[in-house]
């Protein structure tokens, strides 16, 4: 290998692999990358944020072995940085006093493996917002929802209380006639 | 205070489930028995109503909340219809609003539906003490009501508590689950006396709904 291409190669690497900016200086190797965080948010369905609940996260390859451990800050949220060498849905579990629910995000596989560590800081301005998937009704669907389940409750109601009254006519016209 | 999925190991999940299919099998066959079970129906319907959106009913309790359960007034006025009403309001909350899990529908079914029935087996007490001594029935509806809730406070209390995984901080989770049971100690207070309410309320305007036999 000739001094031209041991020159090249790193080069060549660099220009790869390295994203937004790397630095190489005498004895100091500096490099910067955008990773992609993920924000969860877990909150009560009445809104209350879910304080110091505790997180758990697994990778995609290992569903069963919690690949990061955590708690949320006081409004229920949490950030971590998945490894994105592992593509596909990453799992996040949020539980706190038998209460709980557990989101997949999926995560594309498209840059270098980075080191995952996971802080729980107050809320920030992270574009990646995970959201759960029970919360996907506006609140009019939800009040629809729930208007259409109590009327078919009352419904039923009425119509065994119409059967009742008809039965009892029926019965009294009957011990009329007889 | 709905378990929902994920929460509790398969077993507990299956245990759960054959529970509430034995008792709602026994609670049918209860019904059977009536003179004419149509007759109840639509009291139970009325009521299943009532415990579906009682959920969303929110009662603050420092620092948290608590929400109606009502399984107690359900025991009370129902007797053995609480039990499929249980059933099916647990079901449709969990398909509509994912309060509670389908996976967990036999475990909370069970956790809900037989502290119900107990209450109005603790409910029908009262004909010990006369059959229409106002006093007494206020204070059974009441002993019914708080007493059908506060053991399926207990049943929560032993299950998560004797489930919690072993990936996750037990003590801070220990500590989340007291606070929690603690918060339903005023619940259980506001639950009985609204039961008291509806029992003596009934007793006056249309005392034989409060006769379930």
């Amino acid at each position: 290998m000739n001094f031209k291409w041991k020159i090249i190669i790193p080069f060549a690497f660099l220009s790869v692999f390295g994203s937004s900016a790397s630095a190489i200086a005498h004895g100091v190797r500096m490099q910067a990358r955008e990773t992609q965080a993920i924000e969860v948010n877990a909150e009560y369905d009445t809104g209350e944020p879910m304080a110091q609940a505790q997180v758990t996260v697994y990778a995609p390859n290992d569903p069963a072995t919690p690949w990061l451990e955590g708690t949320t800050d006081k409004n229920g949220n949490f950030i971590f940085t998945p490894d994105s060498s592992q593509p596909g849905n990453w799992s996040v579990q949020v539980r706190q006093a038998g209460h709980g629910s557990i989101v997949n995000i999926p995560v594309e596989g498209n840059q270098a493996p980075t080191e995952g560590n996971g802080t729980a800081v107050p809320a920030t301005n992270t574009p990646r917002i995970a959201s759960s998937e029970s919360a996907n009704f506006t609140p009019l669907q939800l009040i629809l929802m729930g208007a259409a389940g109590v009327w078919g409750f009352i419904g039923t109601a009425l119509f065994f209380m119409r059967g009742n009254k008809s039965n009892s006519e029926l019965r009294r016209s009957e011990s009329q006639n007889g | 205070m709905h378990i929902p999925d994920g929460i509790l190991p398969a077993a507990i999940i299956v245990a759960g489930y054959a529970t509430t299919g034995g008792v709602t099998w026994y609670s049918l066959r209860q019904i059977k028995r009536d003179r004419n079970p149509q007759e109840n129906i639509p009291k139970a319907s009325l009521l299943t109503a009532a415990f579906f959106v009682a959920s969303w009913v929110h009662i603050p309790v420092p620092p948290a909340s608590v929400h109606l359960i009502l399984n107690g007034l359900m025991g009370t006025i129902l007797g053995y219809y609480a039990f499929p009403a249980i059933l099916i309001g647990l079901f449709f909350q969990a398909v509509m609003f994912q309060h509670g899990g389908l996976s967990t529908l036999g475990v909370n079914a069970s956790m809900f539906g037989i502290p119900a029935i107990l209450a109005y087996h603790l409910f029908q007490l009262r004909y010990k003490f006369g059959k229409n001594n106002r006093v007494w029935t206020g204070i059974f509806a009441f002993l019914a009501g708080a007493g059908g809730l506060g053991l399926s406070v207990v049943l929560f209390f032993f299950l998560v508590i004797t489930n919690i995984p072993a990936n996750i901080d037990a003590a801070i989770e220990r500590n989340a689950i007291y606070g929690l049971v603690l918060a339903h100690i005023p619940l259980m207070l506001i639950e009985g006396a609204f039961t008291a309410a509806v029992a003596l309320f009934l007793m006056r305007v249309k005392p034989e709904l409060l006769e379930s036999r």
